[in-house]
């Protein structure tokens, strides 16, 4: 289908980006890569009046060593975040989950901050910031504020950006000697995930994000307590679909699901135990 | 020499760069555009239908219904179906044309100056419809509780095939073992990259001209002139570069209505052309889909794995109109029992109509269906018997002078044996089978070596090359050569022929016969394809006849032209229609006759892994076997071949169509999963025979179905040997193969 009409702005800079959030209010949505928004639209799921593209924003799109953590700039095409020398060494699993977002065209298009920003139970890249305990942050007309993983993803494509804030940075703490597995399960390659699942293994701390188990992202809490509590691998994946929803469609079943994310959980501590330093 | 190379495709340029014109490419500048409006009814009957609003919208010319189409039905092999479903029609026709018995029945036409102003208008139509019953199935159709087309009979059970060989009863007396099973097969839509399309205008010469894309311009052509009343030669079909067909293109989906607007036009004193394109859900709602079915089977054989006695029952759902169902269940009748000695067989093949999708030509035409039965027999019987899967088809493969599942000698030049033992020889089938081999980086498949099986299947078939059952069978084509009267030899010839380039390569393979034939280089031979206008009826681009026909056809022709090149003429023209064989059609009650005049044979070995975790399989390796007879063009056999395994793991591996009360749930390619990239198999090895068939041009066979058929027994033989399990159904998503898997083991461990 064709989207409806829209206006189209095209902010230069955040605070020119924030500027045109304010003046067109509600009706508004910022325009990253486009790659989620547009096929929105084409489904008429969402029609906004005005469309503030922040695709060229080229001071957002970066990759720097903050110390503890990497901070990403949220235009940061996927493409770019794959093949960072930096993220390849200090977050391997951001890396490899980025690497298996659909397919070239895709990963050249698609902006990490619209990939969160976007609150898709389906999309890769949460899982990966809830496993690595990540944090996002927001700007708005009173300045910055940084929210943790789990207080960013509120519900089925909501998150905890206002409608007058946008995505400008995403933080990373380094974990470069963790172990970490990122494993998709999907019926064809370079489609969207069935269910997927990111591990990190650092010492006893363990992080466990899900695709595509719940309206939102989610984190399998139950796992990463059987594994701080000493259970192997088998026995903690045992309880990665505990207290979760997924959803039902032609592709697969709850029930399916569920089960694919204890294999695929399983799967993920075994590999991310045999890469720990 | 031309026969035999990889010339370069004479259209491969063009597509490579983009240049080739498909028939959403001809738009006409001043062309109107066209809305096919679908009933969205699977069962319905019209009381009223207002379509002023419609008709008085921005942007609309003409709003056609049910009163304007002169002669309201067509179908290809019966004309079972009307072309606009509506009241105010007219009486000449033997179907209820109120009556809506698909979703995608058509019930009016609007043409307008663009296709949003047609679409606009579209939505303002208004219908009255009484709701019938909606015969969802199968099961609900044998019923009978609601007659579909009760002007073909009392029952939705149209079409019945039967054979009765021998005897069937001592048949399985005399069996040591008995296989019994019930398989369900699912539909397949043909997912070709181009979608429906045509232009409709009055030509030049005042006739009613469609251009677009299908599978026999001169078969098109009489449904229009049918439909629309007129003499034939008043109707023009021509194609554009098809992009893909597959069966699917071989019925009417715009022809008729686009005949229908160029006509309505005219009257209406308006002289432009009218131009429509569907969008990818109107093309998987609108056309019709490979058969989905039932089959209920039974073999006997002796200890040594010899058949005794076979015994089948086919269901076909034919959907709301014949379309080729009947010839389709024909193949399948033919092929259930597989290409062995049968000395004794009852067999009893039905068409079925419900308000499902109409199910059609598909690659393989009933032989996917009936041979994926024959040969899942004959794996599980190969291992009931504890006998090698090859070695049990070698005891009982058809030879020369063979008496065929009809009672008739099998036409000469049958060599199974060889493409048997050609395939078990390459695909090492004796050995054992290989650890896993490395995971792809693109597969899906996780890398978790203790979860994965492998496996390795078999499976073997014939599959008929031409129309069967005592149909026409005939192909024309002409030749002309060029020189001057003193030339001894032409310096260049053209070949004029109707047979469709569907992407098989067929016009290549025209060119490279007639410049065999004719001994005018290739680069001096040009083709003048695809016109009613210009070239003779050629039959259809189907039943994997064409290259066998043409070539047979281009033969006549350019003996006839060599004729007057000898007797002084400039050009020299030859003309020729090829007519193959006699074929028979079935005795109604015992199935004797001799329904082909000719067959391809093959053989496939697959390997597969599974993670039995997740219920994902990949594919290997598949070995391809084929007797080709001989090879015209060796890069498109591969094609051919490479294509085949492709659509057909798509058929047994992803390929979903869920079909509900009438309705086609997923009309989508993103829901609706045929294989990217990064599923097909790893490694498929074509193996090219050439035995010559006795009749072939050059001894060539047809062999474009053939490389499809035998896959899926194949591969649920290989998934078998991995697991233990048997499938009767598929397509094998991994939630089904999980839950069949477990399912078993829970079967299992009750005998602990
Ligand atoms: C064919 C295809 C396959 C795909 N496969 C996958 C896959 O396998 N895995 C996967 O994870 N994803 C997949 N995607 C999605 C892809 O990763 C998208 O790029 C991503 O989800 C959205 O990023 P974007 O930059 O395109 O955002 P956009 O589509 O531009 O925006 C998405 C939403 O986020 C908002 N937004 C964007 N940027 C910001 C910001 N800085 N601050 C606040 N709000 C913002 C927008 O207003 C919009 O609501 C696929 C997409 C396509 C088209």
């Amino acid at each position: 289908m064709i989207p409806a009409a829209f206006d189209y702005e095209r902010a230069d800079n955040a605070e020119h980006a924030l500027s045109l959030l304010a003046e067109h209010g509600d009706e508004a949505k910022l325009l990253a890569g486009g790659h989620s928004l547009i096929p929105l639209m084409k489904y008429r799921l969402a029609v906004p009046s005005v469309l503030i593209d922040i695709g060229r924003i080229g001071d957002l799109s970066y990759v720097n060593d903050g110390g503890d953590a990497l901070h990403i700039g949220a235009l940061t095409r996927h493409r770019d975040v794959e093949t960072n020398e930096l993220v390849r060494s200090e977050a391997p699993l951001l890396a490899r989950a980025t690497s298996s977002v659909g397919d070239p065209q895709v990963r050249h298009r698609g902006t990490i901050g619209g990939s969160l920003a976007h609150g898709d139970p389906a999309s890769d890249l949460p899982s990966v910031l809830l496993a690595m305990r990540g944090s996002v942050i927001v700007t708005g007309p009173s300045g910055s504020r940084e929210l943790a993983a789990d207080e960013f993803f509120t519900g089925f494509l909501e998150t905890a950006v206002g409608p007058d804030e946008m995505v400008t940075e995403i933080r990373i703490p380094k974990a470069p000697g963790a172990g970490w597995s990122f494993q998709k399960f999907n019926r064809r390659a370079q489609d969207w995930a069935i269910v997927g699942c990111s591990v990190l293994v650092d010492g006893d701390t363990c992080g466990v994000g899900l695709v595509n188990m719940d309206i939102r992202p989610v984190r399998a809490s139950a796992v990463e307590a059987a594994v701080a509590s000493g259970a192997d691998a088998a026995s903690a994946a045992e309880s990665a679909a505990e207290g979760s929803d997924p959803t039902s469609d032609l592709n697969a079943s709850a029930e399916y699901r569920q089960h694919l994310a204890r294999v695929l959980t399983k799967r993920a501590l075994e590999e991310a135990g045999k890469s720990s330093a | 020499m031309s026969v035999g190379t990889p010339t370069l495709r004479q259209d491969a340029r063009e597509k490579v760069t983009g240049a080739a014109t498909f028939p959403a490419d001809l738009v006409p500048k001043d062309a109107l555009h066209a809305k096919v409006v679908f009933s969205n009814q699977p069962h319905a009957r019209m009381r009223s239908m207002d379509t002023a609003a419609a008709a008085g919208a921005a942007g609309v010319v003409a709003v056609l219904t049910a009163a304007d189409v002169p002669v309201n039905e067509y179908g290809l092999t019966a004309f079972d179906q009307p072309v606009l479903v509506g009241v105010g029609s007219n009486e000449r026709v033997g179907v209820a044309v109120d009556v809506s018995r698909w979703e995608a029945d058509h019930v009016a036409v609007v043409i307008a100056e663009t296709p949003e102003h047609a679409a606009a208008a579209a939505a303002l139509i208004e219908i009255d419809w009484e709701a019938l019953p909606v015969v969802a199935d199968l099961t609900e159709a044998l019923r009978d509780d609601t007659i579909l087309h009760p002007e073909v009979g009392g029952s939705n059970t149209y079409h019945t095939l039967k054979i009765r060989k021998g005897d069937v009863e001592a048949g399985f007396a005399d069996a040591a073992v008995t296989i019994e099973q019930t398989y369900r097969l699912p539909h397949q839509e043909h997912a070709y990259l181009q979608v429906e399309a045509a232009t409709g205008w009055i030509d030049h010469d005042g006739r009613v001209s469609v251009e677009t894309s299908g599978q026999w311009t001169h078969e098109d052509a009489e449904q229009i002139a049918h439909a629309l009343d007129l003499p034939l030669d008043r109707v023009r079909v021509r194609y554009a570069t098809i992009g893909g067909a597959f069966g699917g293109k071989e019925d009417m989906s715009l022809q008729i209505v686009m005949a229908l607007c160029a006509v309505r036009l005219r009257d209406l004193g308006i002289n432009r052309p009218v131009h429509c394109c569907w969008s990818r859900e109107e093309s998987i709602i609108g056309h019709h889909k490979r058969h989905r079915g039932v089959i209920k089977a039974r073999l006997g054989a002796d200890r040594r794995g010899v058949i005794t006695a076979v015994e089948a029952e086919v269901w076909l759902d034919a959907g709301a109109y014949n379309y080729t169902s009947t010839k389709v269940l024909g193949n399948a009748h033919l092929s259930v029992a597989g290409a062995y000695l049968v000395p004794n067989a009852r067999i009893d093949s039905h068409a079925v109509y419900t308000n499902a999708v109409p199910g059609g030509a598909f690659r393989g035409f009933g032989g996917p269906q009936g041979t994926f039965v024959a040969e899942s027999q004959m794996n599980r019987l190969a291992e009931a018997l504890r006998i090698d899967p090859v070695e049990i088809r070698r005891r009982n493969l058809l030879e020369d002078g063979s008496e065929g599942i009809t009672g008739a000698i099998m036409p000469k030049g049958v060599t199974l044996r060889q493409v048997v033992d050609a395939c078990a020889d390459v695909a090492s089938t004796s050995e054992p089978l290989a650890a896993a081999p490395l995971f792809s980086p693109i597969a899906t498949l996780p890398a978790e070596a203790a979860a994965v099986r492998r496996g390795r299947g078999f499976a073997a078939g014939y599959k008929n090359v031409g129309f069967s059952f005592g149909f026409p069978e005939r192909c024309e084509a002409e030749i002309h050569l060029h020189g001057d009267a003193e030339d001894e030899v032409p310096v260049s010839a053209d070949i004029f022929h109707g047979g469709a380039e569907v992407g098989q390569g067929a016009h290549e393979v025209f060119c490279q016969m007639t410049a065999e034939a004719t001994g005018v280089p290739r680069d001096r031979v040009r083709g003048h394809f695809s016109d009613t206008a210009t070239s003779g009826d050629s039959g259809s681009a189907s039943a994997s006849r064409l290259t066998w026909m043409a070539g047979n056809s281009i033969l006549g022709a350019a003996e006839e032209a060599e004729k007057a090149w000898r007797n002084g003429e400039r050009p020299a023209v030859g003309q020729f229609c090829f007519v193959a064989p006699p074929t028979e059609s079935l005795n109604p009650e015992t199935g004797e006759g001799n329904p082909n005049f000719s067959y391809g044979y093959m053989a496939q070995a697959v390997e597969v892994s599974v993670d039995v975790e997740t219920g994902h399989i990949r594919v290997d390796r598949v070995v391809s076997t084929h007797d080709v007879g001989k090879t015209i063009n060796p890069a498109l056999v591969k094609g051919q071949i490479e294509g085949a395994v492709v659509q057909a793991h798509g058929y047994v591996l992803s390929e979903n169509l869920v079909v509900e009360q009438g309705r086609i749930i997923n009309p989508r390619l993103s829901s609706y999963l045929i294989p990217g990239i990064g599923d097909i198999p790893e490694h498929v090895e074509s193996v090219v025979m050439e035995l010559a068939d006795p009749l072939g041009p050059w001894g060539a066979r047809g062999m474009a179905e053939m490389p499809y058929i035998t896959y899926a027994p194949a591969v649920i033989a290989a998934l078998h040997d991995a697991t233990g399990v048997w499938f009767s159904e598929f397509p094998l998503t991994p939630s089904r193969v999980l839950a069949t898997l477990s399912d078993d083991a829970a079967t299992d461990s009750l005998f602990f």
